[in-house]
């Protein structure tokens, strides 16, 4: 199993005359193949930690070695390119842009790399929108899709640029929970037969229960990780 | 890149289609600005052109006279000039006045491409009739070569400048002129000058009153007439010279001048106070309809600012999907181009149906009815356009900017 992801000592603070310690040394690999869980208390600094790891946030200290490259003093620019190629973010909070059809939102990130043509990326988001069950509704608008229609849609849009890292931010929240089992299924599925790291924030013990690593933060720390992996017989 | 810029268009284009109303008020902001604009300017650049036209049509592009800018050296001066010897009360050599060697001037010009020439003498006589007495200048010209540097012949009431040449001793003078001294077309007036013992004239034309630049004391005769008139056989004493471009006229006239002698004014140096005149009216006029495109793009500015806070969650997302803040820049930055644009498009309509409107009037002035000299030029149009294209553009960068430089993480933790 390689790294994809390794962060050594990442510490966040938010400064001000009462300093927020979001994330405090934190060392951890996020690796391919796997179906990596962060769990731990609300307002531990488990969406600060997925942040720095997404590269959307830029840690105080410490290392952040993407594919063995140190990334975190990279450009914004050059972050930003990372982050629409090689990255599938889907968030805490459905976050769809307004204006655009569901099909429209799964182009975007496929429009903005420029890899595919408008019409290679039309059917390539109506490939992932049927996928998630919503190949029907590929034309309704944000407002008028349910909070779960439009979660698994901002899951479809993760995985536009077919990422090689999928960050989730408890991204069944809003599932029911057949739904919420289906999307989870989706994820493992890409890590475990798509060769992808997939790493997602969850309160819900039964995802955290299978997935191959466990990460349980306390107050912005790593208390424990979980590798289940490990007990697994050698196949 | 093209793809992506107009993807990015696309972006900006819906933020706009999401908001019509404010879109609407900003695209009308501009649409004033530059309609008034295209109004104002059309009639002040259009009379300013009415002007200048009246001024290089009014006399020949160029007049050379028998003057000289500095008196030219006497005799003695010339051959002692940087001696040392102080000359004074030697006998001062007398000239004849009047254009030396004239023919070369006239042929130089003519050498102008484009060019004519036109010698002339002027001098003053007093016509009269009964008892009446009036003092004018006479202007003595070839016809058939005066009428092509001059406009006399459009300002002729009655008669046609050629008619100097069938009518012996003919004069054409102003209507006005005529009527104090009580005569009309084909009646006969004594003319006497200094040099010369009185002559009959015929009146064969009339000029109409009121042209600014023929006085009602200024006749016009043959040239031959005037010089016996005047008692000045085969003198001349003036040049007009006519060119293909009226803006040449200061080149040429310097280059005659430096080469001649006499001096040669061009209708610039003529009407030098009146141009000085016309460029503080061009500073004023376009600081003052700059302002008004300026402050039409401050719809613009509020239109693009108050995207830019609205969508403050969009642009978190597009950063954090990977959009860079160049693309964010350009999103927001597009918009207030594309208010513009529209502004613009509206603006050239409005414009040109004030210019319409305008340009239907009419105003009786001296007798004739009017047009209001208007520019409808397509100059305007673009300056309008490129003006409010960059004050639009402008107006949007500042907000583009903020919305470039929204952290996305803010917005994401804000969520939470
Ligand atoms: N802008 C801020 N100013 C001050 N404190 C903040 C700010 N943003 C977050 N925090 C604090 O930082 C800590 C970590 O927040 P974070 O969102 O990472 O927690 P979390 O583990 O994702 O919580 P949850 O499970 O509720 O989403 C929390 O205690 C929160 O109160
Ligand atoms: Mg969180």
């Amino acid at each position: 199993m390689s790294a994809i992801l390794e962060a050594r000592s990442l510490t966040r603070t938010l400064a001000g005359p009462k300093p927020v310690h979001l994330v405090r040394d934190v060392s951890l690999t996020i690796e391919r193949g796997a179906f990596t869980t962060i769990v731990g208390p609300s307002g531990c600094g488990k969406s600060s930690l997925l942040y720095l790891l997404g590269l959307i946030d830029r840690p105080d200290s410490g290392e952040l070695l993407f594919d063995g490259r140190e990334v975190s003093a990279l450009s914004g620019d050059e972050r930003a390119s990372i982050r629409l190629a090689r990255f599938g973010f889907v968030f805490q909070f459905h976050f769809l842009l307004p204006e655009f059809s569901a099909l429209e939102n799964v182009m975007l990130p496929m429009q903005r790399l420029g890899r595919l043509d408008r019409d290679g990326a039309r059917s390539r988001a109506l490939e992932l929108l049927t996928a998630v069950g919503l190949g029907e509704k590929s034309a309704n608008t944000p407002d008028r899709l349910s909070g779960g229609e439009r979660q698994r849609v901002a899951i479809a849009r993760a995985l536009a640029n077919d990422p090689v890292l999928i960050l989730g931010d408890e991204p069944t929240g809003d599932l029911d929970s057949r739904n919420s089992a289906r999307v989870i299924e989706d994820l493992r599925a890409l890590a475990h037969e798509g060769g992808r790291a997939v790493a997602c924030v969850t309160h819900d013990p039964g995802i955290a229960e299978i997935s191959d690593v466990q990460i349980e933060m306390l107050d912005g720390r790593i208390e424990k990780i979980i590798d289940r992996r490990a007990r697994l017989p050698a196949a | 890149m093209i793809g992506r810029a107009g993807f990015l268009v696309t972006i900006a284009l819906r933020h706009l289609a999401r908001r019509r109303r404010q879109t609407a008020v900003a695209v009308s902001g501009v649409a004033v600005g530059v309609g008034f604009f295209l109004a104002v300017s059309a009639l002040m650049v259009g009379s300013q052109n009415d002007f200048i036209e009246q001024l290089i049509d009014a006399a020949p592009h160029i007049i050379i006279s028998d003057e000289l800018r500095s008196p030219s050296p006497q005799p003695g001066v010339r051959v002692f000039g940087k001696g040392a010897v102080a000359l004074h009360g030697y006998k001062v050599r007398n000239e004849v006045r009047g254009i030396k060697d004239w023919q070369a001037i006239v042929s130089a010009a003519n050498s102008v491409s484009g060019a004519v020439a036109s010698p002339s003498l002027t001098g003053g006589v007093t016509l009269r009739l009964g008892g009446h007495d009036e003092a004018i200048g006479i202007v003595g010209v070839e016809p058939e070569i005066e009428k092509k540097i001059s406009t006399i012949e459009d300002k002729l009431r009655v008669g046609h400048l050629h008619d100097l040449e069938t009518t012996q001793g003919g004069i054409i003078i102003a209507e006005d002129l005529a009527k104090r001294l009580g005569v009309q077309v084909g009646d006969i007036v004594a003319a006497t000058s200094s040099s010369s013992s009185g002559r009959s004239m015929r009146v064969v034309g009339l000029f109409k009153k009121g042209q600014t630049q023929l006085s009602s004391g200024t006749g016009y005769v043959l040239l031959r007439e005037a010089q016996s008139l005047l008692g000045r056989p085969f003198i001349i004493n003036r040049i007009g010279v006519k060119l293909a471009d009226p803006y040449a006229a200061e080149a040429v006239a310097a280059r005659l001048e430096s080469r001649f002698g006499y001096k040669a004014e061009s209708w610039q140096e003529r009407s030098a106070d009146f141009l000085s005149l016309l460029v503080t009216r061009n500073v004023i006029m376009y600081s003052v309809v700059s302002a008004i495109l300026l402050v039409a793009s401050f719809g613009i500015y509020t239109v693009v600012s108050n995207n830019v806070s609205d969508k403050r969650r969009d642009i978190a997302i597009m950063r954090s999907i990977g959009f860079s803040e160049g693309d964010l820049q350009f999103i927001f930055v597009v918009e207030g181009l594309v208010l513009a644009i529209i502004g613009v498009l509206f603006g050239w309509l409005l414009g040109y149906g004030l210019m319409t409107i305008l340009g239907s009037l009419r105003f009786p002035i001296g007798g004739d009815v009017e047009r209001i000299p208007l520019d409808r030029s397509a100059r305007q149009y673009a300056i309008a356009a490129l003006v409010s294209f960059l004050a639009g553009s402008l107006a949007a960068w500042l907000p583009a900017r903020k919305a470039a430089r929204v952290d996305p993480v803010d917005i994401l933790r804000g969520a939470v």
